[in-house]
C-alpha cells in the first residue's frame, strides 16, 4: 500500500512539462491536436494515457496557467461514445470542434415525465424517409442556450418496453422548430439550465448514433463516464471551492476563533480530506488494472452533501452581508462571477447539487441496491410496452 | 502508487479473521448480568499470544516480527471486529512506549517477554477527567537516591492495568514539573489496579493508585515520546473503529433481508435503505482515513500526525452513529442484552471518549492545518 502521489522527477511528467513550456498560450485546437483534451482515448484524439500520466496532464496544465476547453458535455460524458458507435463522417465532423471547444456541446436527457426515471421519457422519433421527425419536451438542460450539438435522447419504438424502443442522436441545436426557453433558478443569476422543445424537428437519418434502440445503454454509459479529474474537489460537482479553501477563508476572516464554527469546519475540512483520498483510491484502482471498488457510487452519494456543507458553512460566517446581493465571504478568494468559483454564487445554486445527476435519494436506492444488494425498487412499468403504460405510471 | 493493500496484508486479515471467528466467542457475556469477568480475558489471551501477535510491532532485535502499522491495522481491525476481550491493546500501548521510549536495558528486559506472551503491559497516562495531552497534578514522581523513582496517585482510565505485568506511567517529575514516563512493575504492593464497572464488558478498564511504587524513568523525555504514541494510539482506536462500523453495517444488512414486515424484507423499504446506504459511506470513509494513518505512520511521513487525528475523530463519530441506528435498524430486539448491538455501541461509546474525544481532534487538526498555513 502506497499514498504516495507522482512526484516532481516522475519520469511521465518531463516530455509534458517540455510541450507546455514549448507552447505557453496553447489555443483549443493545439492541446485538442496534442491530445490533451481527452489523454485517455485513444490516439489520435488522445493519448491512451493511464490515469497517472492524466493526472500529470491536469497538473502539468494548472501549473502552466493553461484554461483547458470548456465542453464538458461532449469532453466528460459523451463524445467518447462516437469511438465506439459513431460514423466515420459523425466522428470527422463532430470530434474536432467538440475536443477544441468551438463547439458546445448539451445533453436532452430529462423530461417533465422522466428525470430521475429517465426510460419514461416521451419524446419521440418517427423515421420519415431519410429523416426522423422529433417531436417532445427536455427540461433541466444544461447550456443548451449555448450548445451548437445536442445528444438526444428520444423513443423510436413506441411499443417495446420503456429502457428498450430508445435512440440517440446528435442533433444541431439550429434546426427549425428547436425552441430553447431559459429556466431562471432560485440563484435568480443567468440560467444554467433550459426548457428545449420540439416541434416536428427534422434530424437527418445520418445523426443517428449506433442503432435504433441502444438510446437506453448508450446514455447510461454516458451518465457514468467520470473522467480522472481529481485535483480538485469542489463543492459543486466537483467545480467550485473545497474545504481547502474553505478552511483558508475562514481563517483569513477570523471566524475560526468561534469554538462552534472552529469545530465544524474541522468536519468539514476532515471530510473533504476523506473524500479526497476516495477519488485517489479510485484512481489507483484504475491505474493497478483492479476493478474498481464501490468507492465510485459512494464518492458521487457523500461529495453532494460535503459541498453542500462546504459553501453553506461559507455563507453563514458571513451573517446578515451573507443575504447581501454578489457579497463574497472571503477577500481574497474571487472566483469569477456567475461561475461556481464564486462563493455566492455556488451558495446559491448549491441546493441542486442534491438534485441533478441523480437526485439523492435515487443515488441511495443505488448504493443500497448494487453494493449492499438490498431489494430492488419495484417498477411496475418496466416490462409493459411503453405505448400501454403511458399516462399511467409514466 | 497503488493505495490498495497488498496480497500479504489480505493473507494476514483472512487468517486473523478465520482464527478470532473459531476461537473467541462472546456467548458468556450475552447473558443479562455478565461483566468483564465473565469476558474470557485469560482464556482469549493465550489463544492470542499463540498467534504471536502481541510481538507484531516489537523490533526483531528484541524477539518481536518488526512488521509495519499496515500490517497491524489488519490485525487490529480484526480484533475490533469481534471485540475479542483481551489485553492485546493495552500490552500493545506500552510496548509502543517501551520500544520508542525505553533504555536499551529495558527493552532488553521486557520486550522480548511481551513478545514470546509471558508479559503483559499497560500504558497509564490519562487524569480523572480523561485527558492525555496536559501534564496533570494526579499522579506524582519523587526521585530518590539510586536511580529509582517513587509514584504517587492516581492514572485513569487505563485499559489492561488489572492483568498486566508491567505498567508504563505518566507522572509529574517532582523536580522539574514536567511529564515523565517511568516504568513500573504492577505487581508490587504499592500499586493498585482497581476494575471500574466499565459499561463497554468486552474491555476491562481500571483505575491505578499508586502509594510510593517504584519507579525506572525511560530514557525519552515527554515531549519526543508522546505525540509518537498518541498518534499510534490514535490510529490503533481507529482502526478498531473503522473495522467495528463495518461489522455492524454487515451485521445490519444481513438482519434488513431477513427479517420480514407487510410481506416484504424490512431492506426493502427506502427509510431502511438509506440509512445502510449512509453506514456504508460511514464505513468506506473510516476505513479509508485509517488506512491513510497507517500508511503515513508506517513511513514515517510527516502527515502522520494530521492523518491519525483525522482517522479518530472521523472513525469514532462514524461508529457512534453506526452502531446507534444498528439498535434502531434492528428494532426492538436490538435493544436487549442478548444481541450483539449494544456491545458494539458500547464500544464505540468507549473508544469516542478515550484519548480525546471527536472535537478534541477536530480541534487538534485545525491547530495543525493553521499552523501548515502560517
Amino acid at each position: 500500500m502506497d499514498f504516495e502521489l507522482p512526484g516532481e522527477d516522475h519520469p511521465k511528467r518531463k516530455g509534458v512539462r517540455a510541450w507546455f513550456e514549448a507552447n505557453p498560450q496553447p489555443s483549443g485546437q493545439d492541446l485538442a491536436e496534442a491530445g490533451y483534451v481527452v489523454p485517455h482515448w485513444p490516439k489520435p484524439w488522445g493519448l491512451g494515457a493511464d490515469p497517472e500520466l492524466q493526472l500529470i496532464i491536469d497538473e502539468e496544465m494548472k501549473r502552466a496557467g493553461v484554461v483547458p476547453p470548456r465542453n464538458p458535455v461532449a469532453i466528460n460524458n459523451c463524445a467518447q461514445s462516437l469511438l465506439t458507435h459513431g460514423t466515420d463522417a459523425q466522428r470527422q465532423r463532430l470530434l474536432p470542434p467538440a475536443l477544441s471547444g468551438e463547439e458546445t456541446w448539451c445533453m436532452l436527457f430529462s423530461e417533465p415525465a422522466g428525470g430521475s426515471d429517465l426510460g419514461a421519457l416521451r419524446t419521440v422519433a418517427r423515421r420519415d424517409g431519410d429523416h426522423y421527425i422529433v417531436k417532445g419536451h427536455k427540461i433541466w438542460t444544461s447550456l443548451a442556450h449555448k450548445a451548437n450539438v445536442g445528444v438526444l435522447v428520444a423513443r423510436t419504438q413506441p411499443d417495446l418496453p420503456k429502457h428498450q424502443g430508445l435512440s440517440e442522436f446528435l442533433i444541431d441545436m439550429d434546426s427549425p422548430g428547436l425552441t430553447v426557453r431559459p429556466i431562471i433558478d432560485m440563484s435568480g443569476d443567468e440560467n444554467e439550465y433550459n426548457e428545449v422543445f420540439f416541434d416536428e424537428v427534422r434530424v437527418p437519418a445520418d445523426r443517428l448514433l449506433g442503432k435504433e434502440g441502444e438510446g437506453w445503454a448508450l446514455s447510461m454509459t454516458q451518465l457514468q463516464t467520470e473522467r480522472v479529474a481529481l485535483s480538485k474537489p469542489g463543492a459543486i460537482w466537483g467545480s467550485g471551492p473545497s474545504a481547502r479553501e474553505l478552511v483558508e477563508g475562514l481563517a483569513e476572516i477570523g471566524a475560526l476563533s468561534d469554538g462552534a464554527l472552529r469545530d465544524e469546519a474541522g468536519d468539514i475540512y476532515i471530510e473533504g480530506e476523506i473524500l479526497r483520498l476516495l477519488a485517489w483510491r479510485a484512481l489507483s484502482d484504475r491505474m493497478n488494472a483492479r476493478t474498481p471498488g464501490p468507492e465510485g457510487a459512494i464518492r458521487k452519494m457523500l461529495a453532494a452533501p460535503h459541498g453542500q456543507r462546504v459553501v453553506d458553512l461559507a455563507k453563514r460566517a458571513q451573517g446578515a452581508r451573507g443575504l447581501i446581493a454578489g457579497e463574497q465571504p472571503f477577500p481574497s478568494q474571487l472566483g469569477g462571477k456567475g461561475t461556481f468559483e464564486d462563493w455566492d454564487y455556488a451558495f446559491w445554486f448549491s441546493p441542486a447539487v442534491t438534485l441533478g445527476v441523480g437526485t439523492q435519494e435515487i443515488l441511495k436506492n443505488v448504493v443500497a441496491e448494487r453494493v449492499l444488494g438490498l431489494p430492488r425498487e419495484a417498477d411496475p412499468t418496466v416490462r409493459v410496452p411503453w405505448s400501454e403504460t403511458r399516462g399511467k405510471a409514466g | 502508487m497503488d493505495f490498495a493493500l497488498s496480497e500479504d496484508n489480505l493473507v494476514l486479515q483472512q487468517s486473523a479473521r478465520t482464527f478470532l471467528e473459531k476461537e473467541i466467542s462472546l456467548a458468556r457475556v450475552l447473558v443479562p448480568g455478565a461483566t468483564v469477568d465473565d469476558a474470557d480475558y485469560a482464556g482469549n489471551w493465550t489463544k492470542i499470544a499463540a498467534m504471536g501477535w502481541q510481538g507484531l510491532v516489537i523490533e526483531e532485535a528484541f524477539g518481536g516480527l518488526g512488521l509495519s502499522c499496515i500490517d497491524l491495522a489488519m490485525i487490529l481491525g480484526e480484533m475490533g471486529r469481534t471485540l475479542a476481550p483481551s489485553p492485546f491493546l493495552g500490552t500493545l500501548f506500552g510496548a509502543w512506549a517501551l520500544q520508542k521510549g525505553g533504555t536499551q536495558e529495558q527493552k532488553e528486559r521486557i520486550l522480548p517477554q511481551v513478545a514470546d506472551g509471558a508479559a503483559k503491559l499497560a500504558l497509564a497516562v490519562a487524569e480523572s477527567n480523561g485527558t492525555t495531552d496536559s501534564p496533570g497534578r494526579e499522579a506524582v514522581a519523587r526521585k530518590q537516591a539510586g536511580t529509582h523513582h517513587l509514584i504517587t496517585g492516581v492514572r485513569s482510565f487505563v485499559i489492561d492495568a488489572a492483568v498486566a505485568d508491567w505498567l508504563v506511567v505518566a507522572a509529574v517529575d517532582e523536580a522539574s514539573g514536567r511529564r515523565a514516563f517511568f516504568l513500573v512493575d504492577a505487581k508490587q504492593e504499592a500499586v493498585q489496579a482497581d476494575l471500574l464497572p466499565w459499561r463497554d464488558v468486552t474491555r476491562q478498564v481500571c483505575d491505578v493508585r499508586f502509594k510510593n511504587a517504584v519507579a525506572e524513568p525511560l530514557a525519552v523525555d515527554d515531549a519526543t515520546l508522546w505525540p509518537w504514541l498518541r498518534d499510534r494510539i490514535l490510529f490503533a482506536l481507529a482502526a478498531e473503529n473503522a473495522a467495528g462500523v463495518q461489522r455492524v453495517l454487515e451485521m445490519t444488512v444481513d438482519y434488513a433481508k431477513e427479517r420480514t414486515a407487510f410481506g416484504r424484507p424490512i431492506g426493502a423499504n427506502q427509510a431502511i435503505k438509506h440509512a445502510l446506504a449512509d453506514m456504508l459511506g460511514l464505513a468506506e470513509c473510516s476505513t479509508t482515513a485509517m488506512l491513510y494513518a497507517a500508511w503515513a505512520l508506517s513511513e514515517d511521513d510527516g502527515r502522520a500526525s494530521l492523518a491519525a487525528a483525522m482517522a479518530k475523530a472521523y472513525s469514532s463519530d462514524a461508529y457512534v452513529s453506526a452502531t446507534h441506528r444498528s439498535v434502531q435498524i434492528f428494532g426492538a430486539i436490538g435493544f436487549t442484552w442478548e444481541m450483539k448491538n449494544h456491545l458494539y455501541f458500547k464500544r464505540a461509546r468507549a473508544n469516542a471518549e478515550l484519548f480525546g474525544n471527536a472535537r478534541a481532534h477536530r480541534s487538534r487538526v485545525m491547530d495543525m492545518v493553521e499552523k501548515k498555513a502560517a
